[in-house]
Parts: structure tokens; sequence; C-alpha cells
């Protein structure tokens, strides 16, 4: 979205390896009116690629919608990794569901509907405190604060979290914009800047990716 | 290379730098004196956010042993050594004593002299000999920023490097976008494109193109 266009289309083409299953459920998802949730295939391949890196088994999925993100998370893991998956739709979790099945990735995918901050804050609860190497976070905006404290608790020492949408259309660097969820990403970005808590690295992949690490 | 971030807008740009860089007081006086004391060429340098993000990718795949091609007056090699643990090591190759000199004098002031080896000369003569030495098969990541028309050559040698599960970060495979721009049939450009194609199709490795500074693929050894 960033970078332009003929570059982008160059990119995709030396870059970009959609395995069959995703390619299919991101055609899927196109029809819908709310398409433009779903992540680029090259964000999500790079999720995959860093889900490798670290060798991670257990992952979270904030805001799962129709399934790409945390299937493209439990296609990058062997098959004793997990995926925790987090929203509020029966609607679109079902197309998750079935392109899961169709895929072969369904038994390790567990499905939380619901707020996802209760289920995060009954996961700690349930003693998940620093037994997560991965998360993703792709939620309703607002709340992206709270996600990421829930995720930093949950996640291990050296864990990684990957926030999307950090430069929210490019929307944070129009100084006339004061909408809620522009100044909630302004806001939020500071934040992590300064987090001592954490090492971090903002991307413009897609609609702008921060990656955060845990410190040990 | 390149000190900023490809296709960007000057605003997300300067946005993504207030809110992401961490760059020490000391990585920025490099980029400084490098600056001026070379001008133009000074954009051989890598971009300082790349250079942090490199840092991050070097502590998630806990490096000890690293390679470098191409260090130039050493912003990566000062970047990637603070990321290694005290004992770790990085094998930095050049062909220039005058620019490695402005790095060495960094490295020693951050205290990561000890685990960065400069190796000067011919990069092919010295990751042939490195082929053959104890390292063989051990780096953890390699990184790649050298003459271009080697490139292809370089891949191959640091394939053989790294580990199983280790990492190659090559740089400028975006070449300023002229890579996009089919009129440009210059070596180095037709020597980048032919690279990218071919690490599209290798399946020796798993893939990600990130649009940072000139544009860097990271290639993981299957």
């Amino acid at each position: 979205m960033f970078v332009p266009e003929a570059l982008n289309a160059y990119m995709v083409q030396v870059g970009c390896r959609e395995p069959e299953p995703l390619a299919a459920l991101r055609e899927e998802t196109a029809r819908l009116d709310q398409a433009h949730y779903q992540i680029s295939p090259e964000e999500g391949q790079l999720l995959g690629f860093l889900l490798e890196t670290i060798d991670a088994r257990r992952t979270l999925d904030i805001g799962t919608f129709t399934g790409y993100s945390a299937m493209a998370a439990a296609m990058a893991m062997p098959e004793d990794g997990r995926v925790l998956a987090f929203d509020t739709s029966e609607e679109f979790t079902a197309i998750a569901r079935r392109h899961w099945q169709a895929a072969g990735v369904a038994d390790r995918i567990e499905l939380r509907l619901g707020p996802a901050l209760e289920s995060l804050d009954r996961l700690i609860a349930d003693g998940g405190a620093g037994r997560y190497d991965f998360a993703f976070i792709d939620a309703d905006k607002e709340r992206y604060d709270a996600y990421y404290e829930r995720v930093l608790t949950l996640l291990r020492p050296g864990g990684l979290a990957a926030v999307d949408n950090t430069l929210w259309r490019g929307r944070v660097v129009d100084p006339g914009n004061h909408k809620v969820k522009t100044e909630a990403f302004r806001a939020f970005n500071s934040k992590l800047h300064g987090d001592q808590r954490i090492t971090l690295a903002m991307l413009p992949v897609g609609d702008g990716v921060t990656l955060v690490r845990k410190r040990p | 290379m390149s000190s900023r971030s490809i296709g960007l807008s000057e605003a997300v740009q300067h946005y993504m730098i207030a809110n992401s860089l961490r760059e020490t007081d000391l990585q920025r006086q490099l980029r400084d004196e490098t600056a001026a004391a070379l001008g133009g060429t000074a954009s051989m340098q890598i971009a300082p956010e790349q250079g942090q993000f490199m840092a991050l990718m070097a502590r998630l795949i806990g490096a000890r042993l690293a390679l470098e091609i191409g260090t130039f007056t050493g912003y990566s090699a000062l970047a990637v050594a603070q990321a290694l643990p005290p004992d770790g090591r990085l094998i930095a190759c050049d062909i220039s004593a005058d620019w490695t000199a402005i790095g060495r004098r960094y490295w020693a002031e951050a205290g990561v002299a000890d685990r960065i080896e400069l190796r000067l000369g011919n990069a092919v003569e010295t990751l042939a000999a490195l082929r053959t030495a104890p390292e063989a098969g051990r780096f953890d990541i390699a990184f790649i920023d050298a003459d271009k028309t080697n490139y292809r050559r370089y891949f191959e040698d640091c394939l053989a490097l790294v580990r199983t599960g280790g990492l190659i970060m090559i740089d400028n495979v975006l070449w300023g976008g002229s890579v996009a721009d089919p009129a440009d049939t210059g070596a180095d450009t037709q020597a980048i494109r032919e690279l990218n194609a071919a690490l599209h199709r290798d399946d020796r490795i798993d893939l990600s193109l990130v649009p940072i500074g000139d544009g860097l693929t990271l290639a993981r050894k299957r």
C-alpha cells in the first residue's frame, strides 16, 4: 500500500509464494464487503517466515476474521504447533473453519469466539502467562493497547508479536485527521517506541506492521 | 545500501522513523561521519531502520555466528554485532581498508570490536576459504551487500555457509526501483533481477521480500 504500484507488482512477482489453500481462502474472502480486513499474501508470508525463524509452537491470533493469518501460522509450524484464534464473528469464522479443514490444519487451530479481551484475561488467569512464542494483533483498533498489554504478559521472554495496521492507511501522518482510531494508533505507536520492555521494528508491509520482541 | 526506505512518501518515512527508530548516539555519529567523509558514496550505507530490523532478526534467531559481505564503513556490522551475545562472532568481508578503518573505530568505541573479525580482500576468495574452514555450515545469519554482479555467487556461498534454519539477508533487491523498469538493462539491475527470479523458485529456501531500505530479501535455509 505504501510502495508504488509497478514496484509492488514486481515484489509480488518475485517475492510471493502463496500456497493454494491460502489463495482459495483469499478468493472466497474477496467476495465479502469486508475483504479489506484480510492481510496481504506477502504479509502472511512474512508472518510465516518469522514463525519459522523463531521455531514457534504456540501462537495467538487476535482478530481472526476469515482465518488467513491463523492458517498461515498453522502452515508455518510443525504438526504439534497450535494457534489460539480469537474473534467475535460466527459468520466470518465459519468461512475460516471450512478452509482450515480443507487445508488439513483444523486440528492445529482452536477458535475462541467472544470478546478477545475476556478470553485473553481468562488465558492469563488459567496460567498462560509467559507461555506463547508469537502473537498477531489485528482486531478492533481502539483496544490495541489493551491487547498489547495482555500479549506482553502471555509471550515468553524473547517471544514475538506482530501488530497490524500501525500506519493506518497513512492516516497517522495526516495532521488534519483526529478521528478516534487514528489518534489511538498515534498514541499506541508512540508508546511502543518508548517501551523498554521490548525491541521493535516498524515495516511498511501491508498497512504497516510493527514487530515487537519481548526482552528476556 | 540506501539511506532511506524505497518508494515511501517523505511523510510516511518520517513517521516510521520518528515512531520506531532507536539509534544509539554512536550509530548516528557513524552515519554523520560517513556522510561527511564520503559524500555521495555514503548512500552505500544501509538505512538506520534497516539496521534495527536486521538486529531484531539476529536476536530472534538467537545468532552467535554471523557473516557479512560488504562492510563499507561498518554500520550494519555495528548494528548486528550489538545484537550478538558477548561471545558472538561476526566475520566481516570488504575490500577497502579505508572504509573499514572508519568502522573499526566505532566498533571499538561501542565495545564490540572483539566480536568482529574483518577479512580484507576479494570476498569471492574469502568465501571460498571459509567454505573449507571450521565455521562452514555453522553461521546463523549472513548479510549480502556487496558488488551486485556477484550476488548469485555470494548467495550460493552463503547457502553453503549457514546452518539449516539459518538466515540469509540480501540487500538492494529492489535497486532503487529499477528492477521494475523494463527499460533498465544495466548489468547491476540485470544481476539483481536474475537473483530475485532464481530465489523465487528456489526450493532450498523459505523467502520473504521486505520493502525496507532498498529492498531486503530474507532467505531461510530449509
